[in-house]
Formats: structure tokens, C-alpha cells, sequence
């Protein structure tokens, strides 16, 4: 779970958070400004100061808030003029918004507030759907509104061209003043503020709702808050019934508004939905008793807690936060229940948590055992987290006065208008302003307006940057806070131990709306009380002593080394029911058996009867094992590469019995395979498609091929083999290579053949390949016509033979036969004797096969080659735990990846996790991931009914896949296994790409169509998309790195030695890049992000080496990175580059050996002509899918991801297999053919660590 | 929550050299049996360590006493096979010297009086899953073993019977770990051995104030104005360590902590 913040006010009218990892209370460096009350929403805090305005502070965005204004320039063609700003009075405006409806002008479009700045000028926008546009960026049409194409034809009469203009929310971090009702802004100061609704069923993502109380009992709601527009456009005032004087006010995150009335008694807000955000009208709730108020009362999702006068703490029963936009009932529950312990004030967070301030001893509580099963919790603990000072942040006199003013264009002059002299004037006031706290804030008002000025002028945030009002609350990094700017100002700067002090203090507001704890896992702000507290015990004297007298206990040990152990633990059977079906087969009964003995393993399949073997093989074949359950059957599929059919797949019974076989495999061939402890640096990652992490680490290949002065060496026994004969080379033929085949050749032989294959080129002819083959070396010794016969086959066509020299061979006589790779060209031996050279016709690195066929036995094959020797059918993948979408390594071992639900994770260096369970693991932590489930309702119109579910007899099920072709009914729907939990319900999904109505239809003239979110006349069918979310807890090596979620990102160590900074790049979850700054081996999380701005917001990014960064668009062109030097790893700005014709590039990856990308409908196009002067290369070349590709994995149409190494290219096709690029060589960047690997529903690979 | 690896799995691994010896009484055969040298566990109890031994030394007694109970003796003493064997040894052996254990098998004259009977492996099995409830209301009102499942129970005692400490200790844990509501246990599973036998008492791991009780504490109630050395697991605990986490470190596998006084 990420970290979250509490906020809290102390007695000083101070606003302190605490951080769910931290355990201390740490200050908002202050800022001359007092608070009295706090509403909080992740990264948005509202509060009321102890001047009674409002003031909001967004703190802990690594990306800045940003928004791009857009117009549109629209120009007619008239018969003389040629195309001109003169439009047809029908026209739509000269700048307009996208479809013309809305005035644009650009010189009319300014800042909302003080709180923005401009991020440089208007620009044109120079490309249409990732493809380049010509200079001026016009698009032509027909007529408005109609397609716009990027050429200009005969019937265009029309243009437009696109101005954009980005500002930026310049206020993060500090406290941003919102403008007051009135031009005075005493005559009606705030009471109270709320903020919530952050999570309004359907509403568009990012609204929050903020409601607040004035002085004369007015409730006022804010319009346009959303995290796009932080200080939100206006006050609207809600009217309320007559007689009732709202005192305070809390609305909760799914919308629902509480309110209490001076009397005592409460007001719900009714109707609150995605369509009415302020809801439709106001219920009347009585209070508890009959002389119990309501003093302040607090909304959760589904529960309301409320304190009366007398400080007791009522519970309000029935409250269901997410029907209450529908149901009164649910809004306004059914009755109060009283709780034990006296309260000042109770604030409830989004996961119905409680947390309330004591009424007499002013500690802060915590409500525990409140779950979904038991609302009103257990007891009430109090939090003992002392509350760290920093001398600078709480000496007064040192204050300057950093308050924005941010005054909304509607009440205030502009910008623009503001003078430098009134800047001074207003700093001059305010020296004296913030006098230091001697009173409780809720002091008597009075007093605290005189020391406010009476008329606050406006200044824009550029002159005061530098005294912005605090810097960054980051919870993972406690010293941030502190670090710089307090450290400066701070009188004792040299004495760091002087500087802090510790203390725990009353405290007068609590507010948890931005908290998240789980109830299982509290966080250390308690005190403990039994044992438990590791951390402090495994210093303490008792313990090491302890440790140490155990470990003395037996110290005559080794007189007794050769005795006999009690109990034999090398050797065990472990049995067990199952289904077993192979290939694609039936499920049908079987019993399994694996069978460990001192260093070996055996599986064994045995028919149901237990005595007759259905299938027995040896663990050591085991390649892979992975989990390949479908909701409801847990299943484990075997993959055995070498034996047929490769794939075995087991049902269980039951997830509890797949995790316990999965561990046992894991453990055994584990150690078999010797893949024990932390797999090395230069391993290779890859992901499942049901989110399960796998690692190949090549230590262990390398460790048995590396003999021979540095050769790798691969040895094939071909005796007994008849010709002919096929071996998968799978070496990369590099200079240096060599190989030796040893045989007989037969008596009767004429003709005999020993060729150097490379993959066939496939060509795609009207849907069907046709198959080329290439030969690199045919060597063709003829006995009759006495000579040896050398040639090239180049697409299916031999080339000139050469047959000079005699024929050393003999027949019936052993050769030995030796080709050595140079660079340009073969050297063949015959017994040792230089026969010939055969210069290259081929690029030799694209030999793949050694095919031998006529009279002759071969003996042995020895292959020495330079470098490793990988065939990626036999690499063992072993899992760690987690549940991700994509894993991204670099070549320092530093590994992060990426969860369904954007999290980020750091590996921690650690194995295990998930099915290993906590004790055969190391260094796990607990995870949490979530998916959606979704579902379409699919309608057709009839004259008589209209839109019904009753379809034509051809159509798709009316519940269904997107496709359309399964059917798919939501209470059909389960979940994968009982590690995964619902965690909401069925819900109209309101943002589906192309747009939906009120209720989420869409339409469309037919299926499958293409969808619109107005029914126009020839709509005949719509439908509309259901979505359910799940979350799945597991555990792995890995650790949650903050906040900001991510779609992508890649990592590349600056320079070749273990410790360099590393750069990563990485893009959140709006398509904003970002660099991560800090990241070595020592500190794979870094420090922090760095935010780099981008026209369009992308889609995948990948950097190497580090100064060669490759993003695409979400528009599928693909961009490069200038300017990148190792004091400037964020670079200077993008270039882009156009797509492949007809391909919009979906997924981009780069390193020394080329710039792969992946296109949307499967293609791999490789950039040509890259060189180190010329980085982006001048075309691409286009890798489709051959039929090897496709047959590799059922249901493959082609490739889905590929990840570019420093040597090798590995991809993984949307049918789950993994491939490997050969024949990858300078003069042939882009390879040639693949290697197949184990179809093992892989989505995605990282090879960059692998070297 | 039991969570120091390092400890347990020292715990855990703990073994004791013996060396079995036959009655030279009970043998038939002319020549007298090798002596049997066995690295047996700390944490388990003899009849599930003794089968190789039993096998060994049959042959040398008569035919008709070859079905009967095997049982052991040291120092003229029946040893009471349903305490773990490293009890037993901390009680009987007092110095290193003593090493190896030296260990008279019997066949014959099984001491009824003395000790219980056992029948098979089951007849321990029942007995250590009573203590091990018996812990379990002590420590939660015994809620966590009785809601385990039977898989649970045997992977408890297959753990222990095959020496696997993970296998043990995956569902051990829960049974170490502290509800939700209680930062400790209810009271703390203990016995004291002393003169023959054990004593138990109600124990609570925290003083009314809140404070956590130490072994100085537990001996302090046991024994009151004596002065008195604990021992357990081959090792005298430093009087200051929490009670809490000797309960949850230091217990054996029936989950109670075995404390040999020494006056």
C-alpha cells in the first residue's frame, strides 16, 4: 500500500502530517499563516485559516499540473483571395474549439488565477494523428465540421490549424490563498471548508468536490475543482431550508454532503451523482438525543461519525456512500448509535477509518478494528508519534510572508495589472503580520482579522518565487522536508542536533481524508506495549546473548560430523490427485507423483488407479513452470520443451493445492538448475499475461558452456543419428567462431551435403507466405565427379558454384571437418588441412542450422563460439513473486517494473514471494494490484420497442467481449483465484474511447462499428461497457516506489562501472515523461522525479545508451531526445519522427544495436541507417511475422513487445511466445528469422540486463 | 509476532550427539550389538527419532520380546518419551562432558508405573496436538488452533516427524502471531521442571502498568525469594528477556516454553 499522509493542527495552529511510513509528526514549514481546520484529499488540501479564508495546498505531484489550451484557426477558400480568415457568416468562429462552437480567440484566453503561469508561447501543432503536417500545420476539408486530411485537394474549402498553448499550476507545495466572496474579504469570512467526491461514481477522473460554510451560515459549493484545476472557478451558493443555520459541513469521497446545524440537527445532501456534482436537495436528520448537538460531524464512504457538544462520539448506521446519489435512504442511514470515549472532533477517511482528537487530553486516536464487516470498529488507541521540530520552521521571527494570492479572473483584475510597488507595500504589512502564536487558534476572531490587511492585493506567484511557502512533503524521503530552504534560514544551522527537538503535543484537529491504512498492516505510530517491535530487539544484549550461547550449545560439533542424521530430509515423495492434460487436449484424472532422491527429482503421471504410469520424466526437463489457471480451474502448465507435447497442463482442486505443487517445483528444479539466491545482474525478466514475474539468469548456462580460453563451447553427439540430419545452431557465428565435425563417410556415397542454413525469407502473397530459402555455405563434396562443390543459396536461388581443388575426402574413411568464421569469409579444413576459403555471400552471423544429408555418419559436433551459446527453448524461467505488467532491468542489475494498476515497484534484490510463501523467500514484501473486469451490453432498435436487448438472430450476444464474438454476462464473470477479491461493484463505465451519452450508451449503425456517443438517425445498435474492479494481495521482492503512476519506463546505467547513476526515464500515467534523478545500484528507487515536458502525451519510452532516449506518441509517431549529455540526462527537447507508412508505433524500445519498435497491428519496424553521427536513422524497415512466428504460439498474429539489448532483440508475439532475433550483425542491424522460445503466455521481456 | 529467523531457525536446528546402547542383558545373540551413535533433534521426542534404532538392536534380543515397546533408560531412570528430547537432556545432563549422551535401550520390563505406554507414532501425535492447544488457550483462548484445519495440523506434525523447519513454521507462525485487538498473549505457555515433574501458573507477558514482563518476572511468581537458574534449550536466557518473545522464540514445537530450574 503507498505511503499516505495524516494531516494535523496543533494547539498552535500549526499544520503537521504524518506519513504512513514515518513515525514522527512533521511541520509544514509555516508560513506566518495560522490554521484552524483541514479537509484533505490525496495531494489536495483545503483549510480554513485563522483569518477565516480558504487556502489549498497541493503538495506530493511529481508532475506538474499542467493544461493545454487549444484553438483552432479556421480559414475558408474564397474564388480570388485563396484561402482566408474571411469566414461565411454560418461559419463557425475564426478561433474556435474543436468542433466550432466555443470562441477561442487566443488573445482572449488567459490564466485563471495567479496560481498559473504560461509555459512559453502559442505554437502550432504540426502533426495529424502522428503523421507530419507541411509548415503552416494546416488541415483541409470539404466543409466544417467534415474529415480534415493533411493535403490540400481540389475540393478543400476549408482549413483549420491547431494553436496550443500549455500553463502550468505554479502554487505546488504551498499554501494558495483562494479570493474571498466579497472585494472586503471580512465582511463574510468561511467557517468551514470540506473536500471529497474524489471518488463520485462515474464521474469524469479527477473531480472533487469542495463545499464550504460562511460566517452568515451559507453554504457554498466550488465549482470545477478537479486536480486539472486545483483552486477550482467559483463560489455557487446552495440554498437551505429556512430556519436551519449550518454551523459545519463534510462531504465524503463518493459525494455524499453532511452538514450540522447550529440547532443540533444535520442536513444530508440528496442527488449528488456524476450529472449534479452539488446534488439536488436537502434532507433533515435529527440529532442523537434530545439535548445532544451535533457540534462536528464526518462522512466516510460508507459510514458517518458525528461528536455533540458534550464531547460523545456517535456513529450513524445504514449510510452506504455508494447508493446515496440514489437513495435517500442510503444517504441519511438509519439511526445513531453511541459510541464509547469522549471526542473534540472525529475525521473518517475514504476506507472508513476513523481518527479523532481526544476532548480532554487532546491525543490524537485511532479507531481500530473498524473493517467493512464492522463499521464501528473495536477501542480507540492513541497514537504516540512525537512531533519533530525544526527551529527555523517554528521561529516566527523568521518569517516572510509567502502567501499566493490566487483571485479568479471573475473578481479580480488581471495579471497583468499588478505593480511591483504594491508587491512591496503588501511585504511590508505582513512583516508584522504573523506575530507568534500566543493564543490557541480558536481564539476569539477579533484580534486575529485586525493583523490580516484589510485589502489584500493580488501578485502574481513569479515575484515570490523563492519564498513559496514550504517545499514538498514526500513521505518516502523524511529529510526532504527540511533539507534545503529551513536548513538556510536556520540560525543553527551547524548544530544539526540543536536544530530538532521532539515533543508530543495537544493537538486540535485531526483529518484523515487523504489517509489510507489498512487495518491489518497500522503503521508504527503506536506505542508498543507486549513484544513485536523487531527492529529495537535484534540489538538488545539479551538477544545477541542468546543468539550467541545457541550457537555455542554443541561445541564439540565436529567429533560428531560423520554421524548419522535421526531424520533423512534429502528425500521425499510428494503425492497428490490431479487433471492432467497434454498438448491441447482433455482434462482427464491422473495421480501425481514427484519423487526427490538426495539430487534428483522425478515427476511421475500415474492413472487414477495409482500402479499404471501414465508419463514419467525427469525434472531436470522442466523448463518453466507457471501458473495458467482460468477463474475457477487453478492450473499449473509443465513446460517440457524436449519432449512431445511440450506443454503439460495440471488441473487442481483447489489454489491452495496448485501454490503447494508450485512451490515444490520451485524448489526442486530450483535446485536443480541451481537457480538458488538472488539471481545475478545480467539476468532477463519477463512478464506473464496473468501478471507473474519470471527470471532466466544466465549464470549457470555460461558457467557450462565458458571452456576453453574464453570460447564457449557446445558439444552435440550425432552417433547413431542418420542422415539426414538437422541441428539449430543457435550460436551467433561471429568472427572467431568455429566448428568441428567429426564422421564416416559411407562407402556408396556420391553426392553428401553438409550446409550452413540461415532462416528462410518468407514473402506474404495474396495472404500466403512463400517460402526462400538461404544457404550460407553449401559444401558438396561429389565423389563421382571428384571434387567439392561450394555455393550460396540467396532467396531460393543457388548462386555461381566454386569447385576448385581436389577431393581430399574418401569414401568410407573418417573426416574431420573444421570451418572457422572470419570476417569475410569461411575457412575450411579437411583433416586438419586448410582446404579452401569460402568468401561470404551472406552475412555469416545469420546461420542458423546445420544440415547434413547423404551417405554419412556424423560422429560430433563441437561448436566454439565467442560468445554465448543460447537457445531460448532451454533456458529454465524461475518466478518470483508479485503481480505485474511489465519489468524493466538494466545492465547493473537495477530492476523496476510496473503493476496493472500503474504502481510502481523496486526490485528489493530479493526471491521469493507469492506461492513460496514468507519462509522460502527473502526480502518480501506485501503487494496489492488491481484489474478490471468488463463487460459490454449490446442493443439493437426496433420500430415498435426502440433499443432493446433483443437482437437479430445474426447478431452478438447482447452481453458480451468487445469483440462481440463471447458472450460474457456479469454474474457470470469470476475471478482468476481466491487471492483476488472484488473491490467494487458493476458500474456503468462513462469513459469509453469515443465518447458515451448520460447513461453510457453508445451508438453505432451496425456491429461491429464504429462507436459515438450522440444516437444519430441511422443508429440502429448500442451498447454500453460494465466494469468491475478486483485486487489481488500476494507478496514479492520488490517495494513500492511512491506515488506517481507509471505506463512505462526504461533504465541505463551513464557510464560502464557498477556504481554509475543510472538514467531512467519513465512516463506517468497521463503520458508526461519524467526523469527519476538519484538511481544507482546502491539506491535503485532514486530520489525523485523530474518532470520533462512533451507536446503530446506518450505511450512508451526506452533509453540506451543513456544519451539516446526513443519515446512514442499516443498518436503512434515516435519521437527522439536531443541534447542529452551526463550533466543534462533529462536532454532539451523532442524531435519527432514520422511513423512507418501506415503504422501507428504502439511500443518503442533502443539500445547500441538499433531502434526496435513495435506497430498497432504487430509489426516490428527496426530504424535504418542509425549511426552515431545521425542517431535517428533515416527509415524503417518493416519484420513481419513469418509463419515460424506464428506457429509458435496458438493464436498468434504478431508481435506484441519487443525489448533491444546490448547483443540480442527478444519479442514476445500477442499468442505468448518468446522470440530471440538471429543473425543481428553491423552490416544486417535488423536480423534475420527468429528463434523460437517456450509459448508461455509471455506479454513482455527485458533482455537490457543481459550482456 | 514470532518474526527473528535468525533465532528460530538456531532453535530449530539444535541436535543433540547420542549413542544407544542394548541391555547387555536383554541380548541373545553370543556377540554384544554395536553401540548406535544417532544426531538426534533438540525440539522433537524419541519415538520419532528411534526407529533406525530399534531396527539396529531387534535382532539381538529374544523373538518374543522383539514386538514389545522399546523403551530407553539413562541413569538408572526410564526417560519419559513425551517430553521433547531436549528437555530431557538439559534435566539429566548437566556438563559437557557428558557428550555423547549415553543411552540404554530396553525391551523388556516396560516401567508402567514409571512411564506413560505408547502404542505408535499416533499416540505422540495426539499428545503433542494436546499441548499444543493447550498453548493455544493460553496465548489466544485457544481461537487459532481451533480454526485451523486438519491440513494445518498435519503439516504442524509432519513438519516436526521430517525435520522442516519451513514446512513446520509456515503454519506455526499463526499460531506465534498476536490478534489484532492484543499487542501480546492472553497468558504465556510455560512449564517449569523441577523435582520430577512441572509446575504452571497463569502468567500474563505484561505487568498491570503496561510494563513487559521479563524471565526475572516469570521466576519472581514462580518462585518467590528464591534465587534460581532457567534453563532451556541447552542455554541459560539472560534474566532481563521479555517473556513475550521467550513465547514466541523460544517455545518448542508443542508451543510451550520448557524451563529446567536449577536451584
Amino acid at each position: 500500500m503507498p505511503s499516505s499522509l495524516l494531516f494535523g493542527i496543533n494547539n498552535e495552529g500549526r499544520v503537521h502530517t504524518l506519513s504512513t511510513t514515518g513515525t514522527m509528526w512533521r511541520e509544514i514549514p509555516y508560513a506566518g499563516q495560522e490554521f484552524k481546520k483541514l479537509s484533505a484529499v490525496p495531494y489536495f488540501l483545503w483549510a480554513l485559516g485563522g483569518d477565516h479564508q480558504i487556502y489549498v495546498y497541493v503538495h506530493g505531484l511529481d508532475i506538474p499540473i499542467r493544461v493545454r489550451e487549444e484553438a483552432y484557426e479556421n480559414e475558408r477558400w474564397l474564388p480570388i483571395e485563396g484561402f482566408s480568415s474571411r469566414l461565411l457568416p454560418t461559419d463557425r468562429y475564426r478561433f474556435s474549439n474543436v468542433d466550432g462552437t466555443v470562441d477561442r480567440s487566443i488573445d482572449k484566453i488567459r490564466l485563471p488565477s495567479m496560481a498559473w503561469q504560461w509555459e512559453g508561447d502559442w505554437q502550432l501543432e504540426l502533426t495529424l494523428d502522428g503523421q507530419p503536417l507541411d509548415h503552416q500545420g494546416w488541415t483541409y476539408a470539404v466543409d466544417f465540421p467534415a474529415q480534415y486530411y493533411s493535403k490540400k485537394q481540389w475540393k478543400s474549402c476549408v482549413r483549420r490549424r491547431l494553436w496550443v498553448r500549455s500553463r502550468r499550476y505554479s502554487a505546488m507545495n504551498s499554501w494558495c490563498a483562494i479570493a474571498p466572496l466579497h472585494k472586503d474579504a471580512t465582511s463574510e469570512p468561511f467557517i468551514d471548508i470540506s473536500i471529497g467526491g474524489q471518488s463520485v461514481a462515474g464521474a469524469e477522473p479527477g473531480t472533487m468536490l469542495v463545499w464550504a460554510v460562511t460566517s452568515h451560515n451559507r453554504v457554498m459549493f466550488r465549482t470545477g475543482v478537479s486536480t486539472k484545476s486545483p483552486e477550482g472557478a467559483r463560489w455557487n451558493p446552495i440554498p437551505t431550508p429556512i430556519g436551519s443555520e449550518i454551523n459545519q459541513i463534510s462531504v465524503g469521497p463518493t459525494g455524499l454532503v453532511w452538514a450540522a446545524l447550529l440547532d443540533g440537527r444535520a442536513l444530508v445532501r440528496v442527488g449528488v451523482t456524476r450529472d449534479s456534482l452539488s446534488g439536488e436537495s436537502w434532507v433533515e436528520v435529527r440529532g442523537p438525543g434530545d439535548n445532544l448537538k451535533i457540534g462536528q460531524l464526518s462522512v466516510g464512504t460508507c459510514a458517518v461519525w458525528a461528536v455533540t457538544q458534550n464531547k460523545q462520539v456517535w456513529f450513524r448506521k445504514g449510510v452506504k456512500g455508494e447508493g446515496a446519489g440514489l437513495s435517500e435512504e442510503l444517504a441519511a442511514g438509519c439511526g445513531w448509535v453511541e459510541m464509547v470515549g469522549r471526542m473534540a472532533q472525529i475525521s473518517v477517511a475514504a476506507n472508513d477509518q476513523v481518527w479523532a482528537v481526544g476532548a480532554d487530553d487532546r491525543l490524537v486516536y485511532y479507531r481500530s478494528g473498524v473493517g467493512a464487516s464492522d463499521l464501528t470498529g473495536k477501542r480507540w488507541k492513541a497514537l504516540h508519534a512525537p512531533l519533530q521540530v525544526s527551529r527555523a520552521s517554528s521561529n516566527a521571527s523568521l518569517n516572510r510572508d509567502k502567501f499566493h494570492r490566487s483571485f479568479n479572473a471573475l473578481q479580480s483584475r488581471p495579471s497583468s495589472m499588478c505593480e511591483p510597488s504594491t508587491i512591496a507595500e503588501w511585504e511590508e504589512q505582513s512583516h508584522s503580520a504573523p506575530t507568534a502564536p500566543t493564543s490557541l487558534p480558536v481564539g476569539d476572531l477579533a484580534s486575529k482579522f485586525e493583523t490580516q490587511p484589510k485589502n489584500p492585493k493580488a501578485w502574481s506567484p513569479v515575484h515570490s518565487v523563492g519564498s513559496i511557502v514550504g517545499t514538498e512533503v514526500h513521505p518516502e524521503v523524511d529529510e526532504s522536508v527540511w533539507s534545503d530552504g529551513s536548513r538556510e534560514s536556520c540560525i543553527f544551522a551547524e548544530d544539526e542536533e540543536l536544530g530538532w527537538a521532539e515533543y508530543e503535543a495537544p493537538w486540535s484537529w485531526v483529518e484523515a481524508g487523504a489517509c489510507t491504512v489498512d487495518p491489518a498492516q497500522l503503521p508504527n505510530w503506536f506505542a508498543e506495549v507486549g513484544g513485536g517491535n523487531n527492529h529495537t530487539e535484534m540489538g538488545e544484549p539479551w538477544r545477541l546473548r542468546i543468539l550467541d550461547d545457541l550457537k555455542l550449545r554443541l561445541p564439540t560439533k565436529d567429533l560428531y560430523k560423520e554421524w548419522q542424521m535421526a531424520v533423512d530430509t534429502t528425500s521425499w515423495v510428494h503425492t497428490g490427485e490431479a487433471r492432467v492434460s497434454w498438448g491441447s487436449g482433455q482434462f482427464v484424472d491422473c495421480v501425481l507423483q514427484l519423487e526427490w532422491v538426495q539430487i534428483t527429482g522425478t515427476l511421475t503421471v500415474l492413472n487414477p488407479d495409482g500402479a499404471s504410469t501414465m508419463n514419467l520424466f525427469s525434472l531436470n526437463d522442466i523448463t518453466c513452470v507457471q501458473c495458467c489457471s482460468e477463474p475457477g480451474s487453478p492450473r499449473l502448465g509443465i513446460h517440457v520443451p524436449r519432449h512431445s507435447p511440450s506443454l503439460l497442463k495440471f488441473q487442481f482442486s483447489s489454489d491452495a493445492q496448485l501454490e503447494e505443487w508450485q512451490a515444490h517445483f520451485a524448489t526442486t528444479c530450483g535446485r536443480l538448475q541451481h537457480v538458488l539466491g538472488k539471481p545475478s545482474e545480467g539476468s532477463v525478466w519477463a512478464v506473464t499475461t496473468l501478471g507473474d514475474a519470471f527470471i532466466w539468469d544466465p549464470t549457470q548456462l555460461e558457467s557450462n558452456q565458458l571452456r576453453e580460453n574464453d570460447y564457449y563451447v557446445q558439444k552435440f553427439d550425432l552417433s547413431g543419428k542418420e542422415s539426414p540430419i538437422k541441428v539449430a545452431l543457435h550460436g551467433s557465428f561471429k568472427p572467431g567462431t568455429c566448428l568441428t565435425l567429426t564422421g564416416c563417410i559411407g562407402d556408396d556415397a556420391d553426392r553428401i551435403g553438409i550446409n550452413l542454413d540461415a532462416h528462410s525469407t518468407y514473402r506474404l502473397r495474396h495472404k500466403a507466405h512463400s517460402e526462400h530459402e538461404n544457404t550460407c555455405l553449401h559444401f558438396n563434396p561429389r565423389f563421382v565427379e571428384s571434387h567439392i562443390v561450394r555455393n550460396s543459396m540467396i532467396e531460393g536461388k543457388w548462386g555461381k558454384e566454386e569447385k576448385e581443388g581436389d577431393l581430399p575426402l574418401k569414401r568410407g574413411q573418417e573426416f574431420v571437418l573444421r570451418i572457422e568464421t572470419t570476417e569475410d569469409a569461411f575457412l575450411i579444413y579437411i583433416d586438419d588441412k586448410l582446404f579452401t576459403n569460402y568468401r561470404h555471400r551472406l552475412p555469416p552471423s545469420s546461420v542458423s542450422m546445420l544440415s547434413i544429408w547423404g551417405r554419412l555418419q556424423p560422429f560430433k559436433l563441437v561448436i566454439k563460439s565467442p560468445e554465448i551459446i543460447l537457445d531460448p527453448l532451454n533456458l529454465y524461467w524461475r518466478q518470483v513473486g508479485g503481480h505485474l505488467r511489465r519489468v524493466e532491468s538494466c545492465r547493473v542489475g537495477v530492476t523496476w517494473a510496473i503493476g496493472y494498476d500503474h504502481t510502481a515497484w523496486v526490485y528489493t534484490g530479493g526471491w521469493g514471494g507469492g506461492f513460496l510463501g514468507a519462509l522460502d523467500s527473502h526480502n518480501v514484501h506485501p503487494m496489492t494490484d488491481s484489474q478490471d473486469y468488463r463487460v459490454y451490453e449490446n442493443q439493437r432498435w426496433n420500430p415498435v420497442t426502440g433499443y432493446t436487448s433483443a437482437g437479430l438472430p445474426t447478431d452478438r450476444y447482447m452481453w458480451s467481449d468487445a469483440t462481440g464474438k463471447q458472450k460474457r454476462t456479469r454474474d457470470q464473470v469470476k475471478l482468476l483465484s481466491v487471492k483476488w477479491q472484488w473491490v467494487s461493484d458493476w458500474m456503468i463505465d462513462f469513459h469509453v474511447p469515443g465518447g458515451v451519452d448520460r447513461d453510457g450508451w453508445q451508438y453505432a449503425v451496425d456491429f461491429p462499428g464504429t462507436y459515438h456517443a450522440h444516437k444519430n438517425f441511422t443508429d440502429y445498435v448500442r451498447r454500453r461497457r460494465w466494469y468491475r474492479r478486483c485486487a489481488v494481495a500476494t507478496t514479492g521482492p520488490w517495494q513500492e516506489l511512491g506515488h506517481t503512476k507509471l505506463i512505462d519506463v526504461s533504465l541505463e546505467p551513464v557510464k560502464d562501472d557498477l556504481d554509475s547513476i543510472i538514467s531512467v526515464w519513465a512516463l506517468a500515467s497521463g503520458g508526461q515523461a519524467m526523469v527519476r534523478t538519484g538511481v544507482t545500484r546502491s539506491n535503485p528507487a532514486g530520489l525523485g522525479w523530474e518532470h520533462v515536458s512533451s507536446d503530446q502525451p506518450l505511450g512508451s519510452i526506452s533509453c540506451g545508451p543513456y544519451n539516446l532516449v526513443w519515446a512514442t506518441g499516443k498518436k503512434g509517431c515516435a519521437y527522439w531526445r536531443i541534447g542529452i549529455t551526463e550533466n543534462k540526462l533529462e536532454g532539451e527537447r523532442w524531435v519527432c519522427v514520422e511513423p512507418p507508412n501506415g503504422g501507428q508505433l504502439k511500443q518503442i524500445s533502443v539500445n547500441v544495436i538499433g531502434v526496435w519498435a513495435v506497430d498497432h497491428m504487430g509489426r516490428i519496424h527496426v530504424r535504418k541507417e542509425v549511426t552515431t553521427t545521425f542517431p535517428e536513422g533515416t527509415h524503417w524497415q518493416t519484420i513481419t511475422p513469418d509463419p515460424l512466428v506464428l506457429n509458435a504460439a496458438p493464436n498468434t498474429t504478431g508481435f506484441k513487445h519487443v525489448s533491444v539489448g546490448r547483443n540480442e532483440v527478444w519479442a514476445a508475439t500477442n499468442g505468448g511466445a518468446i522470440l530471440r532475433r538471429a543473425g543481428i550483425c553491423p552490416s544486417n542491424p535488423a536480423g534475420s528469422g527468429w528463434f523460437v522460445g517456450i509459448p508461455g503466455n509471455w506479454q513482455q521481456v527485458s533482455v537490457r540486463a543481459f550482456n | 509476532m514470532a518474526n527473528d529467523r535468525e533465532i528460530l531457525r538456531e532453535v530449530w536446528e539444535g541436535k543433540l550427539p547420542i549413542s544407544f546402547q542394548l541391555d547387555p542383558d536383554e541380548v541373545v545373540e553370543l556377540q554384544q550389538p554395536d553401540q548406535f551413535y544417532l544426531m538426534v533433534p533438540r525440539l522433537s521426542y524419541f519415538p520419532l527419532v528411534t526407529d533406525k534404532v530399534r531396527k539396529h538392536f531387534l535382532r539381538y534380543v529374544a523373538n518374543d520380546k522383539q514386538d514389545r515397546e522399546m523403551w530407553l533408560e539413562y541413569d538408572g531412570q526410564p526417560i519419559k518419551w513425551h517430553y521433547p528430547i531436549g528437555v530431557l537432556f538439559d534435566l539429566l545432563i548437566t556438563s559437557d562432558d557428558q557428550l555423547p549422551w549415553n543411552i540404554t535401550v530396553h525391551f523388556d520390563k516396560f516401567p508402567e508405573n514409571q512411564i506413560y505406554r505408547f502404542n505408535n507414532k499416533e499416540t505422540v501425535e495426539s499428545y503433542f496436538m494436546a499441548c499444543l492447544k493447550e498453548a493455544d488457550v493460553l496465548k489466544h483462548r485457544g481461537q487459532i488452533a481451533s480454526n485451523m484445519q486438519k491440513k494445518d495440523h498435519n503439516q504442524l506434525w509432519l513438519g516436526l516427524q521430517n525435520d522442516k523447519f519451513e514446512q513446520f513454521w509456515a503454519v506455526n507462525r499463526k499460531l506465534m502471531e498476536v490478534s489484532s485487538e492484543q499487542e501480546h498473549f492472553k497468558y504465556i505457555p510455560f512449564r517449569c521442571y523441577i523435582d520430577d515433574g512441572y509446575r504452571q501458573k497463569l502468567i500474563k507477558p505484561v505487568a498491570e502498568d503496561g510494563r513487559r514482563k521479563t524471565l526475572q518476572d516469570l521466576i519472581n511468581e514462580m518462585f518467590p525469594g528464591r534465587n534460581v537458574n532457567i534453563k532451556t534449550h541447552g542455554m541459560i536466557p539472560p534474566l532481563e528477556t521479555p517473556l513475550q518473545w521467550m513465547s514466541e522464540h523460544l517455545s518448542y514445537p508443542d508451543n510451550f516454553l520448557h524451563l529446567c530450574v536449577q536451584m
